[in-house]
């Protein structure tokens, strides 16, 4: 059914290769494309850039809080052995002031002598 | 007018980040347009809209037998299935090739679409006879390919206007070489009628 006779004429040619190669499109396809594939989870959606942002400001807020946190920590540790010191100084008893009893430290009993423990052991085994 | 990493060829997909491309100017090749675009790059995606959109919306339109208007929801559709399979594009051959074959999948779908609402059949059987039509007056080239028959338009459109082979076109359209010749010169016929302004009894 086909024939090298139905080949194009030149003048058909011409014709076929002046046609237009182009169209302008409307000025929104380019903004419709972008958004559509946007909606589709690429390029990154604004919903996602937006969440990326928060999460961001979240985790810098978290990071400077914890450095904060850590040298007002530090400063105290560094602060508190001479502030004790100076304290101890200005209120702990004199040397020369006799020491507590054991017991009233302790709340415990009075050590029995070395002698009785042995003898109440004896007892016991 | 830069473009600070040139990915070819299969490395087009390697994992480069699309901030260390920056594409800028219409002198960026395709394939390094492509490379950015895969990994996320929206500029270099934009770029490779406005270069190729305005042949692809003529494409489909050509192929539609529509206006440009009514083509551009089949061009948006052409993107949003390039993009993912962007991956997939290898320099075979040119962009502009691979991507009106994905245009003219979705003008397919869209035809097919508009079968199922009762329109014209998108290719003609082989053997029937060819009915040429009764058009008296002359007919502007680009409204008698608008008027054919929709199997006859595609096929004129991808072989004497787009250049594309009778093979491509058969794995294009699914169907076999001689299909597409026996189309092709079906299609040549009926616009030469309309072209012409030729009588039926005449051209007979």
């Amino acid at each position: 059914m086909y024939n090298e006779d139905q080949d194009l004429s030149e003048p058909e040619r011409a014709a076929l290769a002046a046609l237009p190669r182009e169209i302008s499109p409307g000025d929104l396809l380019e903004e419709r494309v972008v958004r559509a594939l946007r909606s589709e989870g690429h390029f990154g959606s604004e919903r996602g850039v937006r969440r990326s942002w928060m999460t961001a400001s979240v985790r810098i807020a978290a990071a400077a809080a914890l450095f904060i946190g850590g040298v007002a920590t530090g400063r105290y540790m560094l602060a508190q052995p001479s502030e004790r010191a100076a304290t101890a100084n200005v209120t702990s008893p004199a040397n020369d002031l006799p020491a507590a009893p054991v017991d009233q430290i302790t709340h415990s009993k009075p050590v029995k002598n070395s002698e009785t423990v042995v003898a109440e052991r004896e007892m016991w085994l | 007018m830069t473009v600070s990493l040139a990915v070819t060829g299969s490395d087009q997909s390697a994992l480069v980040s699309p901030d260390l491309i920056r594409v800028s100017g219409s002198d960026s090749s395709d394939a390094a347009l492509v490379a950015a675009a895969v990994v996320g790059g929206e500029a270099a995606f934009r770029e490779l809209f406005r270069r190729h959109t305005p042949h692809l919306l003529q494409f489909v339109s050509r192929v539609l037998g529509q206006s440009a208007g009514d083509a551009e929801d089949v061009v948006q559709d052409t993107w949003l299935r390039a993009y993912p399979a962007l991956v997939t594009f290898r320099n075979d051959s040119a962009f502009s090739t691979w991507l009106c074959s994905v245009g003219l999948r979705a003008a397919l779908d869209s035809m097919r679409r508009g079968k199922r609402r009762g329109t014209e059949l998108l290719l003609e059987d082989d053997d029937a006879p060819l009915e040429l039509p009764h058009h008296e007056e002359r007919m502007d080239l680009e409204k008698a390919i608008a008027a054919l028959a929709p199997g006859y338009r595609m096929i004129l459109v991808l072989h004497d206007v787009e250049g594309f082979t009778h093979e491509e076109i058969a794995l294009q359209l699914g169907i076999a070489p001689g299909t597409s010749k026996a189309q092709l010169f079906k299609a040549r016929r009926v616009m030469r009628v309309l072209l012409t302004g030729r009588e039926k009894n005449d051209v007979q």
